[in-house]
């Protein structure tokens, strides 16, 4: 490094504005340069200085009389009548509006054309269709196994997950035209489809407890739930999911991943600040623990266990907190 | 100086807001009213700190609510109401600088806070009281020098230098206000921090 550079980012590193790699680069530069150890001396002495003029909080008056003209200014405004309102909102969404009667005439076109060639050729191969179909039927009508899952657009919903005792197979009962059951194990890519879209699609909670249940004991043994998908509903069934029972079981399949996974670290500190259940948020403080001396994570104790309407999480925050001293 | 807003902070101040915005752009001055209390304080700390002048900081305050007022439906999300509404006060605050600018170079007259006219030239061209140093430093009088100093940045300079090192903002978030990249925000920080310093290297 030059001193050149080096003298740019003395600046960005004297307002925190500078990687830690290239920190640690300018900090080796300047053992050997007391021209730039000069220079930086210098930059904080600006800095010390620039602060002999400094901010001021405006003073109650001057906001009072500010606001009072704005107030003034904004009564004399005449409010919007309907047809201006209405341009505004044309004016704001011109580049959707204009492209919308194209889309819409692509669209209509599109489906007629289908429509016709479709229905001419449906009518034709129906006939002999039926006469297939007529023969399948007798065989065994819903029990599949898992290979034979076709894509995930066929599958209308999922109604039940079961595990079968002491064994590594899931059943899990889904519909297409047909309601039809699948078996396989439980890395089988077909199952774990149908779990990912269980805890996100299906209508009861039981299902969504179960599928994510199961999820949850894959990523907790360190079964290849790495960005196969799986770690990514979790943190879906974590934010969103309604039933409080499906949060918890999701929080702790993430457990594993809080120290290695931003993303996952994020999200659990979300449910900490944000979910309306508080054990839910207890049991968010306690799988912070490994990572708890970082930066976001502190932040975020530190204003639960002030702000958090109950009193045993805020207790609970603040000793974490206090059992770790701040690294900086 | 902290370092803006912090992502938690952020991540819970933004919901009811949003919720604020939609409802003014609909048409409530309450929900309006409520976003200028939440950002007055803001708007004439900077406007006060970078024109030297409550009545300049007065203006700038009407004019940029006004034009939020007018304006608020023409925002769309896409960055934060706080970078946006700077957006608006600093593009102000460049403009009366830029004025200013050009109706100072002739006399190096401005108005205190008081609002009387003082002539800086004049007081700091007393530098004994700079040089001496078992003299105690009148804060005042070396306040005012590092206004004069600050004054004699290019508007741009002096708008980077004060987001960054008066109001602690982020050089990602100045960019962002500024319609410029963080890297510009950067260079043009340096090149303040590097002319402040030419003009103040008597001062200690």
């Amino acid at each position: 490094m030059n001193c050149e550079v080096a003298h740019e980012r003395i600046v960005a590193a004297a307002y925190g504005e500078l990687a830690d790699e290239q920190s640690h680069e300018l900090e080796r530069h300047m053992d050997g340069c007391p021209d730039c150890r000069k220079e930086r001396e210098q930059l904080l002495a600006l800095k010390v200085l620039a602060d002999a003029y400094p901010v001021q909080e405006p003073e109650a008056n001057l906001v009072a009389r500010s606001r009072l003209r704005l107030e003034e200014a904004l009564d004399a405004l005449p409010p919007l009548r309907w047809f201006e309102r209405l341009g505004q909102l044309v004016k704001n969404n011109f580049a959707s509006l204009t492209a919308a009667p194209v889309a819409a005439c692509l669209l209509l076109a599109v489906g007629v054309g289908a429509g016709s060639v479709g229905g001419a050729w449906v009518a034709r191969i129906r006939s002999v269709q039926a006469a297939a179909q007529a023969a399948r039927v007798q065989a065994q009508p819903n029990a599949v196994s898992a290979a034979a899952v076709g894509a995930p657009a066929e599958i209308a919903n999922i109604s039940s997950i079961i595990r079968q005792p002491n064994s590594h197979t899931v059943e899990v009962d889904y519909n297409q035209m047909v309601p039809r059951r699948i078996e396989g194990s439980l890395d089988d890519p077909a199952i774990r489809q149908l779990l990912m879209m269980a805890s996100q699609n299906s209508a009861s909670a039981g299902v969504r407890d179960d599928s994510v249940s199961l999820m949850a004991a894959e990523c907790k043994a360190g079964h290849s739930c790495r960005g196969a998908g799986i770690r990514d509903a979790l943190m879906v069934a974590l934010r969103y999911d309604r039933n409080k029972g499906v949060r918890e079981k999701a929080l702790e399949g993430l457990k594993p991943y809080v120290a290695e996974d931003v993303r996952v670290r994020d999200a659990v500190l979300e449910a900490l600040m944000n979910d309306a259940d508080p054990q839910i948020r207890t049991a968010a403080i306690n799988i912070l623990e490994p990572v708890e001396a970082d930066t976001s994570v502190r932040q975020v104790l530190h204003s639960v266990s002030n702000t958090d309407v109950n009193p045993y999480i805020r207790t609970v925050s603040r000793q974490v907190l206090n059992s770790v001293p701040e690294i900086q | 100086m902290n370092g803006g807003k912090s992502a938690e902070e952020r991540m819970q101040a933004r919901a009811p807001e949003m919720e604020l915005i939609r409802e003014a752009q609909a048409g409530s001055r309450a929900a309006f009213d409520t976003l200028v209390r939440q950002y007055e304080q803001q708007v004439l700390r900077l406007a006060l700190h970078l024109t030297g002048s409550e009545h300049d900081a007065e203006d700038i305050y009407q004019e940029a609510f006004l034009k939020a007022y007018r304006y608020l439906g023409n925002f769309r999300f896409e960055c934060s109401f706080y970078t946006w509404i700077y957006r608006i006060v600093t593009n102000l605050c460049l403009d009366q600088m830029r004025r200013r600018k050009t109706r100072r170079e002739d006399h190096a007259v401005v108005v205190n806070h008081s609002g009387e006219e003082m002539d800086l030239l004049a007081s700091v061209s007393d530098d004994r009281s700079f040089s001496n140093p078992a003299k105690e430093l009148d804060r005042k009088v070396l306040g005012e020098r590092i206004q004069l100093a600050l004054e004699k940045l290019t508007p741009r300079e002096r708008m980077v230098f004060e987001l960054k090192h008066y109001q602690g903002l982020r050089l990602r978030t100045i960019g962002e206000m500024l319609s410029t990249t963080e890297e510009t925000a950067k260079n043009t920080l340096f090149r303040a921090t590097k002319k402040l310093r030419a003009q103040l290297a008597g001062v200690r």
